[in-house]
């Protein structure tokens, strides 16, 4: 085995284009090792500030509508949006560039620049121009750039590339840029404050705003109908790049055009609130230069007329526009949103989870669709968790994407009788066989769980073997540290027709509809007691419940880019679904994920668009939202309240109990019942407020990402610790199989499903 | 770009004196316009949520004068962009202050403790005011100094930022401009903690003129 490298040396730049995966792990490891506490602080402060800031929107949902419809409009008319655009500028006084390459917009600036004989540039902070990698190609032209946003600052002295979209230097904590400033420049200045570092730094940047020759800025929007553009700051250096120095570049991507200057009130308010999580930045700037005031002049000279240039690039967004999927990337107004709410990304932070200049949930499609596909590998820390989703302002289904960047990886690569095999034996699609090895083994895991169940003792007394955990560990990169949950003896379906050969099911209250029960193969194959307690919570309130055939729903195959498998599973599923869907039944689906893949997911797997908006909206529910929905019928018949059916008082696992609802269930809205449900029985319930526990399916089992998962579960795990500090232990409750795992491997404890744990008051 | 923390909102405590003061003067002038003043209230709430420091006064030079004078403490010199909205006669006491310059050297503009511009407009949900750039001066006077002290008068406060969008909210008057959202001084948490004072000011006051 090669001697690792120490994760604190390795350097962030070289590890910043990931087409190579050894460069992916190389950078979890550093992240994880130097940047994590800052990044975490900051994202997740980002976060709440978020989650507050659109609480206090009345009308945040038609809002992000608009936004989207805006943008969606846009992108389809964008050839003649920027046809007017460029009469707008033109009007306006101003020149106007199209640029069709990163290295096209370079040299277009640089030649504005050595025409008027600039030797000093100060920056706002453009993001598009780190992708053109402007600064290089005004240094190698001779020009001198001050980065003026004081991240910015640090990852020019740093030379790093950003870690955030919109705060690019989030991974350095304070100690680290005091440690950095004094290794670069000389002072007597103690720098051990944020106030002190940012008067330094403030110093020496005024210094350059007032001798600089030009400014560079970007844009956040640009409104056709006026020229107008929407710069979004708070540091006011976007301010002063914009207004002191006679000459302003302003540098964007095309897709920040917007049909018209009103489109802006739209996204004032959203694009502050998703981001920073405040109502406004410090500074919004609506411009459209060039600017009437007259520019600033040095002490000492005289002021020069202005000039203003606006340089828009496609460099591979007009390939995005064209593609099925990706076009929808387009749409991002580059918020944050989704960096922020990913648990990934709030352990690791845009260093690991990014490329050379995007990164998070989004930043794969952006690094694939300006560069190359395989630029986007880091893609693969997208879980699918899908907590992203509801924040998105112009609501990209990132996850979406992510899984297509990851079936267009596989795709390229090559094939092999091996994978050939294992993929006919297993069930993957045709297309899907040139798929790695392990992501075919995660895909079709129920195939390989439905055969250990049947060999049960066997299957669990060979996992225990340190040979069988190194072999799988070797062909399938299942990590040989990770608890394996023993198989059970017998699966859901014999358990459910065991029972019904013995004591017959309560007889059924008249007048609810029947329930259909969704034997999904994560709790067939995996945790079969878990779901026979379902059913008889069920039956407790006076439901008749049955039990379907257990079929795979795709979403192992599709969180491993096999959108072709995934495909074939959905079709067989709704084809076995439908005739209980006709007759009315509540169809009732245990596992979170598979419920957030029928309201979220089929959509783009099922061929008949009819199916897909009948498993989308709202006929499939938790076991929980049941109980929920049919809670008055229930107050107003025979029997009692659900208090009295299911007292806490009577559970052997005590009232106390510390609740995690899985990431997608939170998304799909079915979470806050449980929680409610809890409450009414006298269940004493601290809740987890961590956006996923890190698990994410087999994301968790597979060895590169093993360290990652557990460090993100730590998070959930400090606030399991955190509520117990205060009257002792407490019963460990999660709804989702992925949650189990993750919470028993780093508690050390049983983990109830609430199911099971209503099942318990039952004496 | 700056950003901030948590205590961005914790920091309304700190001057929720102000704020009762403010609503009890509120409650003398009862015989306004319900809905304006009920804006000028969530605007002054919001704005001290910004860490803004915001003062209502009486629409009189002499009111403006002193309001303006007691904000910039014993500051040796004092920026000044002439307003274009409001009358210039409204600030004719002020103007006559001694340390007031209307017209800076370069060298003045970036050696000076406070700068005093109008805003043409503010945002009762944000706390922000909005500045016109394409005057003169009225840009950079509202950006070099350490303190900026911005007058608005209270019936150009709109309720939403989207409002400076609408071509029927202050006869459209944000549909054309060159202007700035000013929310707050100046902020970064790039640095680590959460700092006020970046670039552009270090406070702002904001004088509401009745």
């Amino acid at each position: 085995m090669a001697t690792l490298v120490n994760p604190a040396d390795i350097n962030p730049r070289q590890v910043a284009n990931k087409s190579d995966k050894k460069a992916l792990l190389d950078a979890i490891r550093m992240t994880l090792a130097v940047q994590s506490p800052a990044v975490r602080r900051n994202t997740q402060t980002f976060n709440r500030n978020r989650y507050a800031a659109t609480a206090l929107l009345p009308d945040y949902n038609e809002l992000k509508d608009r936004a989207r419809q805006i943008k969606e409009s846009a992108i389809a008319n964008l050839p003649e949006l920027l046809r007017q655009l460029e009469a707008s500028v033109r009007a306006n006084g101003g020149h106007f560039y199209l640029a069709t390459t990163a290295a096209d917009a370079n040299q277009y600036i640089c030649d504005v620049l050595l025409r008027h004989e600039a030797k000093l540039v100060v920056k706002g902070k453009s993001i598009t121009s780190e992708e053109t990698k402007l600064n290089h190609a005004l240094e190698a032209a001779g020009i001198t750039v001050a980065e003026t946003d004081l991240a910015e600052f640090i990852l020019q002295v740093a030379d790093e590339q950003p870690s955030h979209i919109i705060a690019p230097a989030l991974h350095y904590s304070r100690e680290r840029i005091t440690a950095l400033f004094k290794r670069n420049f000389t002072t007597d200045l103690p720098l051990d404050t944020g106030e002190e570092l940012t008067k330094f730094a403030r110093e020496k940047l005024r210094e350059q705003f007032i001798a600089a020759d030009a400014g560079i800025s970007g844009a956040n929007l640009i409104a056709a109908d006026s020229g107008s553009l929407m710069l979004v700051e708070s540091e006011g250096n976007i301010r002063m790049t914009t207004t002191l120095p006679p000459l302003h570049i302003a540098i964007a991507g095309i897709e920040k055009v917007v049909p018209s200057r009103t489109d802006f009130g739209t996204f004032i308010e959203l694009l502050p609130r998703s981001g920073t999580g405040q109502p406004l930045t410090s500074y919004v700037s609506i411009l459209h230069p060039p600017l009437k005031a007259p520019s600033f002049a040095a002490p000492g000279k005289t002021a020069k007329p202005r000039e203003f240039h606006m340089v828009l690039i496609d460099n591979g967004r007009g390939r995005m526009r064209e593609d099925p999927v990706l076009h929808e990337a387009l749409y991002c107004i580059r918020c944050s949103a989704c960096l922020n709410s990913c648990a990934n990304f709030e352990t690791v932070g845009g260093h690991a989870f990014g490329g050379e200049t995007y990164s998070g949930g989004i930043g794969g499609s952006w690094e694939a669709g300006t560069g190359k596909l395989l630029n986007a590998r880091f893609s693969e820390l997208c879980t699918g968790c899908s907590r992203c989703v509801p924040q998105c302002p112009v609501r990209i289904d990132i996850p979406w994407l992510n899984e297509n960047l990851r079936q267009r990886m596989n795709l390229e690569q090559p094939a092999s009788a091996a994978k050939s095999a294992f993929g006919a034996m297993t069930g993957s699609a045709p297309e899907d066989r040139v798929a790695p090895l392990q992501k075919q083994f995660f895909a079709n895991y129920h195939v390989l769980a439905k055969a250990a169940t049947r060999f049960s003792p066997l299957a669990n007394a060979a996992t225990r073997l340190p040979f069988a955990r190194s072999l799988m560990e070797n062909v399938v990169g299942l990590d040989r540290r990770r608890k394996l949950p023993p198989f059970p003896r017998k699966t859901w379906q014999q358990l459910h027709r065991d029972q019904q050969h013995g004591d017959r099911a309560r007889m059924a209250k008249s007048g609810l509809p029947e329930v259909l029960m969704l034997a999904d193969v994560f709790t067939n194959y995996g945790s079969p007691e878990r779901g026979m307690a379902a059913m008889r919570v069920l039956r407790e309130v006076g439901l008749k419940v049955e039990l379907s055939p257990s079929l795979p729903d795709g979403r192992a195959a599709l969180s491993q880019g096999m959108i072709a498998t995934a495909r074939q599973q959905a079709h067989a599923l709704a084809d076995m679904l439908l005739p209980y869907l006709q007759k009315g039944a509540i169809m009732c689906v245990l596992e979170p994920s598979v419920l957030a893949m029928f309201r979220s997911d089929y959509e783009h797997l099922l061929d008949d668009p009819a199916t897909a908006e009948r498993f989308a909206h709202g006929e499939f529910l938790d076991p929980l939202q049941v109980v929920w929905s049919i809670r008055k019928e229930l107050a107003d018949g025979q029997r009692s309240d659900l208090a009295q059916v299911f007292p806490a008082s009577r559970s052997p696992h005590g009232t106390r109990v510390f609740y995690h609802s899985h990431c997608q269930q939170r998304t799909c809205n079915a979470a806050w019942q449980t929680i409610e449900i809890l409450r009414f029985c006298g269940f004493d319930v601290v809740t987890s407020s961590v956006e996923c526990c890190g698990m994410a399916g087999s994301f968790g089992y597979k060895r590169e990402y093993y360290e990652l998962s557990m460090a993100v579960g730590e998070d959930l795990f400090a606030q399991v610790r955190a509520a117990e500090q205060e009257g002792g232990p407490r019963t460990l409750v999660a709804s989702g199989t992925s949650c189990h795992e993750q919470l028993w491997a780093g508690m050390g404890r049983e983990v109830l499903h609430p199911v099971e744990l209503l099942v318990s008051t039952l004496g | 770009m700056g950003w901030p923390s948590e205590e961005h909102f914790s920091d309304t405590t700190k001057n929720s004196v102000l704020l009762r003061h403010l609503r009890c003067k509120l409650s003398f002038s009862m015989q306004q316009a319900v809905a304006q003043s009920s804006l000028l209230a969530d605007f002054t709430t919001a704005a001290i949520q910004a860490v803004a420091t915001v003062q209502v006064v009486d629409r009189s030079p002499t009111a403006l004068r002193d309001a303006i004078l007691q904000a910039v403490g014993d500051a040796s010199r004092i920026l000044y962009a002439p307003p274009h909205e409001l009358p210039a006669s409204l600030f004719s006491d002020f103007a006559t202050d001694p340390r007031v310059v209307a017209n800076a050297t370069p060298d003045e503009m970036v050696n000076t403790a406070a700068g005093v511009t109008e805003a043409f407009a503010a945002v009762a949900s944000t706390g922000s005011v909005c500045i016109d750039v394409s005057y003169e001066c009225t840009g950079i006077v509202s950006l070099m100094a350490p303190l900026q002290v911005a007058v608005v008068a209270a019936e150009c406060i709109v309720p939403q930022p989207r409002d400076l969008f609408r071509a029927d909210v202050l006869d459209g008057r944000g549909l054309e401009r060159d202007f700035v959202f000013v929310t707050g001084p100046s902020a970064t948490a790039d640095m680590g903690p959460l700092v006020r004072g970046v670039h552009g000011p270090h406070k702002l006051h904001i004088i509401v003129l009745r």
